[in-house]
This record gives structure tokens, C-alpha cells and sequence, in this order.
């Protein structure tokens, strides 16, 4: 097993055949709930598996941020996929999807207050227990800030990332969003990273709607995105960068020319 | 064995003679039958000669009825045809390039507003699907004329041969002879008659390349929700070579509803059975209509209609 290297792509079966053509693809990225823990693995997964491509488990419903303490058997199904995919490192999300019993089907922000980052330490240490590899966390993207906020996004993160000893799983198209829809400088929060914990990098497309700009997974990957890229790698490259792409898929030839794009700004070979 | 008198034999043989015979020429039949079966048909094997289209695989895998289809994703899938309300097939813009035979006669009964139920029946077309099996044919994946009929006469034979097993049979039942060999003579020779009475379609390295081709392609499953924007037009018409129209109806359901597709799951068990018979009497693929369609429930009942 080794780490995530180069460009690669999120796999879905949607685009299975697409991503199994694809010659200098050296990783994946993979919804972990979509992984079983028995039985066997999606086909594509397999084949890529055989031919040596690294496959991250990406998890979304652990809810590291919640309150209460993380569902002991998500953090069981998340192992075993890690196990059965030989992954170097599992990735999840700062961000809580349930709370009180209830479950809010999506990632939610939560405040960066001294309280969220003692839940989120927390919850990771519990999963890190568990869990036969390091974890890498992925801060989300929000529209607003919460009312209530004691530290700003670095220093959340920072805080977090210093005590669990977790990797950085940076979303650039998150960091253009979040700066773009507060008006703040992208480059001032890249300045005040850890960007030598960066595990790797997760691009993707958005769109402008009524003047936010939002981080949609579903249309191309802005110019703006790809110069923030840029600007990322000329401050510390990540070892490996990940196109995200969960909808709306275009046809083929646009698809390689957004890796394409991606390996350029990244200055990583093409991987079409 | 008791040897009886011959004068109560059957028909004047005696038993034991009659069940020596009659085992000999049973093996001997079916040893035919079963060669006639399953020996390697004459071709280019698959490895040296061209990977197969999805109009090729459509047909080896659903017969005619569904290489239209799958030429219909296709073009479908390229935006070279829509349906109008009247549910009539019409063409958009010029006709794309790199054009099957069989994507030219569809594309120009679409231009004719053509229906997608009455496309067998064109002319064109059934020259273009003749042609698609002939190739076929010739590259020893699905079984020819003269192959189907070698089958068809041995299997004749075996027939034959079980008639005359039973005759004897009741004949010995009635004037109180041992029949207890003979019986189980029959049965075996009923199940060979059952299995090798099934005249094949796809030859043996048809099914092989028909399996070969669904490992290949199985992120074209419906299940995976196939982006068929990615895929392309080829992605398209072979998810309905290898999966149905129910690839069709998941490709564009509008489409696929209003030009009044039925929307099925292609079943790995063959194409014996025409969901509306409009092919059981078209050319070759008539001839074997009778014996094969034997099953009945095969096909036609929509059983595997997906979701």
C-alpha cells in the first residue's frame, strides 16, 4: 500500500469504465458507505486493486463533529473497507450529518468554538482506536459563519490537526468557495495551513447562484479553482491531488481535459 | 433374464436381443447428437479476428430485435434521432459518422418517420440485420444453416428411436414381458432427447465471447447507473447489447417511452422466445422458431422487466 501520488480521480460506478481506462491513474478515492465489508468488492474496484492503483476510503456519515460520541459500528464498517481495499489512510469530514437522533442526510458546518474542537478531537480519537491506518480530515465548506465563532478557520483546523495528529485532507474548491463568499483572501488561509500535513487535495467544480458561489461537485472546476490550485502547489505541493466529480458526468473528452487541467496546474504528469 | 419362448416374443424378437440393440444404437445416436452439439465450430478464433461492435454483441446476445435496439441507443445516444409526438422516429441534423449498415437503415427509416415497432419489417433494415448474422455466422459465433440442421436431423433420430423404445415398452406391458431394462434405457434417452432437442443458437465460441464481452462491460450494468454521457454513444448502444432496453430506458426514458419501446432486461438465457414475434418469421432465425421456442416461459412475459 502506498500513499496517495499524482492526479486521480473520485470513483463512482457511474463512471467505473471511465476511470478503469484511464492509463496513469495511480489513485482513487471511494465513498467508503459504498463499499461493503463483505462479499465482493464493486468490479472496478477490484480491477483497479489488482492493477496496484491506491483506493482512500472516503467516508461521509461517521459525523466526527457531532456532539454524542461516533457510531462505533461506522467506524467498524470504515475499518474493514480500509482493510479490504490494502488503503494507506482513510479520509473523513469535519462536519456532524446527525444530531439528537436526527439525521440531516448531509455535511454540516460546525462552529468553531474551543467546545466543537474538544467534540471533534474527541471523535477522532475514538475512531483512531479503531482504525488500522491515519485518518485524514476534511474541513467543508460553508456558506455562512456561525454567530458564535472563537477561532477562525486556521486556527480551528490547526488546533484539531495538532492534537488528534490527524492528516489534512484540503478541499482548494472549498477554500475558493468559503473565501469567495466572505470576500476574504484564499491565499491568506493557504498562508496559515499546515500544508505539510496535507494528505492530498480534493478539486471540484462549482457554480455562481445569487451571488455565492457553490461548491456543486456537479459542473467543471473553475479557472479560479485551478489558479488557487496553482498557487498552492508553488506554497507546498500536496503529494496527490483528487478531481471530484458526483454528478452530471460530461462526456469522456471533457472529463480527461479536467484531469488534464488538474496535472497541469499541479505540474504532475497527465494521468489520460 | 429369463429367455421366453419365441413365440410370445415382441414383434418376434426376444427381449434380450432387442435391449442389446436398442442400447447399442441409443449410444451410438446420442454420442452423434451430443458431437454434433457441441463440437468447435470452423471460424477465426476470437483473439485474431476484431473485437465485436455493439450491434454484433446486441445480436449474439438477443437476436435481431435487440441489435435494432441497440443501434437505436446508439444513435439515441448521439442525438442523430429524436420521436415526435405521433411517435414516429425522426432524424436530427445530418447523419454522424463511422455509420454501421444497420445505423444507416435505421437512420434513414427514422428520416422516413418511421415506427420503432414496424423497423423489422423494413426492408433496409433486414438486409443490414441478414448481413449482422451473417457475419456472425462466418465467425463461427452463431450456429449456420447447415449446423442448426445436422442438429435438428439427429435430434430427429433420437426421436425416433425413443417412439420405438415406448411402443416396445407398452407392447411388453400388455402381454405381461419384463420390461425393466427397457425402461431404464428410455429414460435416459428422453433426457438426451430433451437437452440435445434444443436446437443452439449461439455456437460454443459465441457464448464464450458473449461472456468474455459482459466481464468487460460490466460498469454498463443498469445497476451502476451508467453515466451515458461519459460512455458515449458506443457506451449506450452496448449497455443495451449486454442489458436490454432497460439500458434505453435508463439512457432516455422519454425517448424510450414515447417511440414505444418495451423496456426489458436482456436475459442471459438467449433470444428463443420474441417478446411480439415479429421476427419468428424472418428469415433463418424462423426456421428453429418451433423447437426452441419449446420452453414457452422463456422470454416474452416481461418477466424481466426492470425498475
Amino acid at each position: 500500500m502506498t500513499g496517495p501520488s499524482g492526479v486521480g480521480i473520485g470513483w463512482r460506478p457511474e463512471i467505473a469504465g471511465f476511470v478503469a481506462e484511464l492509463p496513469g491513474l495511480r489513485f482513487v478515492e471511494v465513498v467508503a458507505e459504498g463499499v461493503p465489508s463483505s462479499g465482493p468488492l464493486p468490479h472496478g474496484l477490484a480491477q483497479l486493486r489488482e492493477r496496484a492503483v491506491t483506493v482512500v476510503p472516503h467516508g461521509v456519515r461517521l459525523s466526527l463533529g457531532g456532539a454524542e460520541p461516533v457510531d462505533p459500528a461506522r467506524v467498524a464498517h470504515l475499518a474493514s473497507v480500509a482493510q479490504r481495499l490494502d488503503a494507506p489512510l482513510v479520509s473523513e469530514h469535519i462536519a456532524f450529518v446527525r444530531a439528537g437522533g436526527l439525521e440531516a442526510g448531509h455535511l454540516l458546518p460546525l462552529p468553531r468554538s474551543r467546545e466543537a474542537v474538544d467534540a471533534v478531537c474527541a471523535n477522532v480519537a475514538r475512531a483512531q482506536a479503531e482504525l488500522p491506518v491515519p485518518i485524514a480530515l476534511e474541513p467543508i465548506a460553508a456558506l455562512v459563519d456561525w454567530p458564535d465563532d472563537e477561532l477562525d478557520e486556521a486556527d480551528f483546523l490547526t488546533e484539531i490537526l495538532d492534537r488528534t495528529g490527524a492528516l489534512l485532507l484540503l478541499d482548494v474548491a472549498n477554500v475558493h468557495a468559503n473565501a469567495r463568499n466572505r470576500g476574504a483572501d484564499p491565499l491568506a488561509l493557504l498562508d496559515r495551513l499546515p500544508l505539510e500535513r496535507v494528505a492530498y487535495a480534493h478539486v471540484a467544480g462549482g457554480a455562481e447562484h445569487g451571488g455565492y458561489y457553490h461548491d456543486t461537485h456537479t459542473d467543471p472546476v473553475p479557472a479560479a479553482v485551478l489558479e488557487l490550485v496553482g498557487a498552492l502547489c508553488a506554497r507546498q505541493r500536496p503529494p496527490a491531488l483528487l478531481l471530484e466529480r458526483d454528478g452530471h458526468y460530461p462526456p469522456a473528452a471533457e472529463l480527461r481535459a479536467e484531469l488534464d487541467a488538474l496535472a497541469a496546474a499541479a505540474g504532475y504528469p497527465a494521468v489520460t | 433374464m429369463i429367455v421366453h419362448a419365441a413365440s410370445g416374443d415382441t414383434w418376434g424378437i426376444p427381449g434380450p436381443t432387442f435391449i442389446r440393440y436398442y442400447i447399442l444404437t441409443a449410444v451410438v445416436v446420442v454420442a452423434i447428437a451430443v458431437y454434433q452439439r457441441f463440437r468447435p465450430t470452423a471460424g477465426p478464433t476470437a483473439a485474431t479476428a476484431d473485437p465485436l461492435g455493439p450491434q454484433q454483441v446486441a445480436y449474439l446476445n438477443g437476436g435481431p430485435e435487440l441489435a435494432v435496439h441497440a443501434a437505436l441507443g446508439g444513435l439515441r445516444g448521439s442525438g442523430a434521432i429524436g420521436v415526435r409526438p405521433d411517435r414516429r422516429l425522426t432524424t436530427v441534423g445530418a447523419a454522424p459518422t463511422g455509420l454501421t449498415p444497420l445505423d444507416q437503415a435505421i437512420h434513414w427509416a427514422a428520416h422516413q418517420h418511421s415506427r420503432v415497432k414496424d423497423l423489422p419489417q423494413d426492408e433496409r433494415v433486414r438486409t443490414a440485420l441478414d448481413q449482422l448474422r451473417n457475419g456472425l455466422e462466418q465467425r463461427g459465433l452463431l450456429a449456420n444453416d447447415t449446423q442448426r440442421a445436422r442438429v435438428r436431423f439427429w435430434a430427429t433420430i433420437m426421436i425416433a428411436l425413443l417412439g420405438i423404445g415406448v411402443l416396445r415398452l407398452v407392447s411388453g406391458l400388455f402381454s405381461g414381458h419384463p420390461v425393466g431394462y427397457l425402461l431404464l434405457t428410455l429414460v435416459p434417452l428422453l433426457i438426451a432427447v430433451l437437452v440435445l432437442r434444443r436446437v443452439p443458437l449461439r455456437t460454443r465460441a459465441g457464448r464464450a465471447a458473449l461472456r468474455g464481452i459482459r466481464q468487460e462491460y460490466t460498469h454498463l450494468a443498469p445497476a451502476s447507473a451508467p453515466a451515458y454521457a461519459t460512455y458515449g454513444a458506443t457506451g449506450a448502444a452496448m449497455g443495451v447489447a449486454l442489458f436490454g432496453t432497460a439500458s434505453l430506458w435508463a439512457l432516455d426514458p422519454g425517448f424510450a417511452e414515447q417511440a414505444e419501446i418495451q423496456r426489458q432486461a436482456a436475459s442471459s438465457s438467449g433470444w428463443t422466445g420474441g417478446s411480439d414475434g415479429s421476427y419468428s418469421d424472418g428469415g433463418s432465425s424462423g426456421g428453429d422458431g418451433g423447437s426452441s421456442c419449446g420452453g414457452g416461459g422463456g422470454c416474452g412475459g416481461g418477466g424481466g422487466c426492470g425498475g
